[in-house]
């Protein structure tokens, strides 16, 4: 009892006051020798129907920031850090414009996000009104990039550019395996993606010698598409084109395999499911063979498998969200770096000089010419053995397509 | 009997054209120029669904229309955006009359009317989303280009006066409704149809009055949507989900009643702002909040938030509770 009773001494009072004062203050000293962190938005839709895609993208912008400060923050600001200002875009325009507003009373130097179409648009024009420089992710609407605002950059392929990449790359795989394919079905979504695409292919496909027997619009969501896989089973096309959100290509992958619906191939573009590995994981044999076109990263470059790794061991999933935007991340702060400022302007003039080329996706070095990265391109993957695969083009391909996948 | 009401409306349109002086950060007023923009949508929809009792689950189609209309006079034929916007608001309004024309007459009421309403909405999303001159599914981007002349302002807080002033007049409108025979005969009908038929009421012609203004004034709401995000697709302007905003506001703030849906809808959306302020970074905490909150007022509060008001006022105060009867 007497230990806890034992008066205290003007004198240790004293001396005890004078270390808690320093301890106190010890922290705020160091802090004033190291200089102020830059703010980076990341804006994501974390919650509503795009949660998912969301995701990927804030796990890429997370780990990059992480190494970002790991390495050293940005060196041409005397080693400052980067901050993460984290927006939940909540998966409608709306929202997305709530959080940059947020994000510019919070002083951030640059936004890097958005991925749907709507929420970029939207997005980018609420940065516009402050000089905000703003990386896209995803976005593809060519509408993004065509409206002459100086602070908006996109580091992926757009809609223009995937969907020649598409036709291009299916016509040189068919010719190398013989021109086996001749009839195509096309299925898409009727929203802007999948009837966009649908009416590009009508008019690209016949050029090339190719013959459409038929073009099928499903809504989204759809909950039964055993219609649509019996017209495949009568017409039996060589190929099958579905555009089309994750939900409904499974559907369709999974009732085109019960109805034994057997095309020579499933040639997809941009499609929601067919470069997932959660579509792979759970259904194996459906995903099997399918061909995509779509965003992915360069199996080549070593980086990524490491990063994949860290992802999956943090209990999280991958897709190619997560290098994209790590990609982004970066060359944003190279942009800093470069830069030698956090300041707007100087931003906005250093991204779009970048010549980046460390990043993890399988483009050339960075080329901004308005606004569009020109070095983007899609890849054509493919489900083997149920790993996705980049079969074409061969400068990034770790693995030879299978087609036909049946003769 | 005329001026009955209008000092709570004056009183609250005040504090919110005072607010930018107060307020210089653009998330406060970006957040309230949504809320202003959501309020005229459910100002609309109060008319027809909460005085008149007729619930519509479709006001996007009204909201929509008047996005569509502004959109495209803009964009290919380079029409003055207020020219746009007043030609916007008659088409929204003549959609109303449609609607209300076709279902009120083949004698839909309750939840049949309220199907109705939701189909011809979605009827319409699915059209704009696939005709050519909608913009199709890649929706409609209007140019940035700020002037008086194109609606388009730099500052937030203009654009705030702009919607607080087209919510004043929705305001007035309603106040101007309540006070009005038409209002009584409105109220009539929701009461009790056939009683109103046999006091000589014209039930067709005054729910078509009540649909056609209700249409105005949410097709106004797509027209500021529109001049404010520069962009619509169909799913945004056509989309459930200003239905369901259109029609929770009104729920939450008070049906049938003038300043209703502009306390339904500052309290369901500050609920949401002010638990994602709270809760920081936990994605989606002001979506449960925004939740609870209906699930509380669907529960302890029937008649809205200014119901409750009412009601723990007369609790505390019996006597102005026989005072009012009488009144």
């Amino acid at each position: 009892m007497t230990l806890f009773m034992k008066p205290v001494s003007r004198r240790g009072a004293l001396k005890g006051g004078i270390a808690a004062a320093a301890a106190i203050a010890a922290p705020s000293v160091l802090r004033a020798a190291e200089p102020p962190a830059v703010k980076v938005g990341i804006l994501q839709p974390v919650t509503g129907a795009l949660a998912m895609d969301g995701e990927f993208g804030r796990t890429g912008a997370e780990l990059a920031i992480a190494d970002i400060n790991a390495a050293g923050g940005i060196k041409a600001l005397g080693g400052a850090k980067i901050e993460m200002v984290f927006g939940d875009a909540r998966s409608n325009p709306e929202a997305g414009v709530q959080e940059v507003e947020r994000m510019q009373s919070e002083g951030v130097a640059a936004i890097v996000g958005g991925f749907a179409s709507p929420i970029c648009l939207a997005a980018t024009q609420a940065a516009a009104r402050y000089d905000l420089p703003y990386i896209v992710d995803v976005g593809v609407s060519d509408q993004i990039i065509q409206r002459g605002l100086k602070n908006t950059f996109r580091f992926a392929p757009g809609f223009a550019i995937c969907t020649q990449a598409a036709i291009q790359n299916l016509v040189r795989i068919n010719e190398a395996a013989g021109k086996p394919a001749k009839t195509i079905a096309l299925v898409h979504e009727d929203g802007l993606f999948g009837s966009g695409l649908a009416k590009l292919m009508q008019t690209e496909l016949p050029k090339h010698g190719f013959e459409i027997a038929e073009t099928i619009a499903i809504p989204t969501p759809s909950r039964d598409l055993s219609n649509v896989a019996l017209r495949l089973r009568s017409l039996n096309p060589d190929l099958v084109i579905p555009s089309t959100y994750y939900g409904e290509t499974v559907l369709l992958a999974r009732t085109m395999q019960q109805q034994r619906v057997r095309p020579k191939a499933v040639y997809a573009v941009l499609n929601g499911a067919a470069s997932n590995m959660r579509f792979v994981k759970e259904f194996p044999e459906a995903a099997e063979n399918i061909m995509d076109v779509n965003h992915w990263q360069d199996p080549r470059n070593p980086k990524n498998a490491e990063l994949q790794k860290r992802v999956v061991d943090a209990g999280k999933q991958w897709n190619y969200n997560t290098p994209l935007n790590y990609s982004c991340v970066m060359l944003l702060a190279d942009a800093i770096e470069r830069a030698g400022s956090a300041d707007r302007a100087k931003l906005i003039d250093s991204i779009a000089a970048s010549t980046y080329d460390k990043h993890l996706m399988p483009y050339g070095p960075t080329k901004f010419v308005g606004g569009q990265n020109q070095g983007a391109a899609p890849v054509s993957t493919q489900v083997q053995k149920a790993t996705i695969r980049v079969v074409y083009p061969e400068a990034f391909s770790d693995a030879k397509p299978i087609f036909p996948v049946r003769g | 009997m005329t001026r009955r009401g209008y000092l709570p409306i004056l009183l609250v349109l005040a504090v919110l054209a005072l607010l930018p002086f107060a307020v210089t950060s653009n998330v406060v007023l970006n957040f309230v120029v949504f809320v202003l923009i959501i309020t005229l949508a459910a100002q609309g929809w109060n008319l027809l669904g909460g005085v008149g009792g007729q619930s519509s689950f479709g006001h996007a189609a009204f909201f929509g229309t008047g996005a569509y209309v502004s959109a495209i006079l803009q964009v290919r034929f380079g029409i003055n955006a207020w020219v746009a916007t007043a030609v916007a608001v008659a088409a929204g309004a003549a959609v109303g009359w449609i609607i209300g024309f076709l279902s009120f007459r083949a004698g839909l009421r309750g939840s049949y009317f309220a199907l109705v309403t939701l189909a011809f909405a979605e009827v319409l999303r699915i059209l704009a989303n696939a005709a050519g001159f909608t913009g199709g599914a890649a929706g409609l981007l209007m140019k940035l280009d700020v002037g008086f002349w194109n609606m388009q302002f730099t500052s937030r807080a203009a654009f705030l006066w702009l919607a607080l002033g087209f919510v004043a007049v929705g305001l007035i409108v309603s106040q101007m409704i309540a006070n009005s025979r038409f209002g009584a005969q409105l109220v009539a009908v929701r009461e009790n149809e056939e009683a109103a038929r046999a006091l000589g009421v014209d039930v067709l012609s005054v729910k078509l009055k009540a649909i056609t203004v209700s249409a105005a004034l949410t097709a106004v709401a797509g027209c500021l949507y529109l001049q404010y995000f520069l962009y619509i697709d169909a799913n945004i302007a056509y989309g459930l989900w200003i239905s369901v905003e259109a029609l929770l506001a009104p729920m939450v703030g008070g049906r049938g009643l003038v300043l209703g849906p502009i306390i339904g809808a500052f309290t369901l959306h500050g609920l949401g702002e002010a638990s994602k302020l709270l809760a920081g970074r936990v994605p989606g905490i002001d979506l449960a909040a925004y939740g609870a909150v209906l699930i509380l007022v669907v529960a302890f509060a029937p008649g809205g938030v200014l119901g409750l008001l009412r009601k723990l006022r007369f609790r505390s105060q019996p006597v102005a509770k026989t005072a009012e009867e009488t009144a």
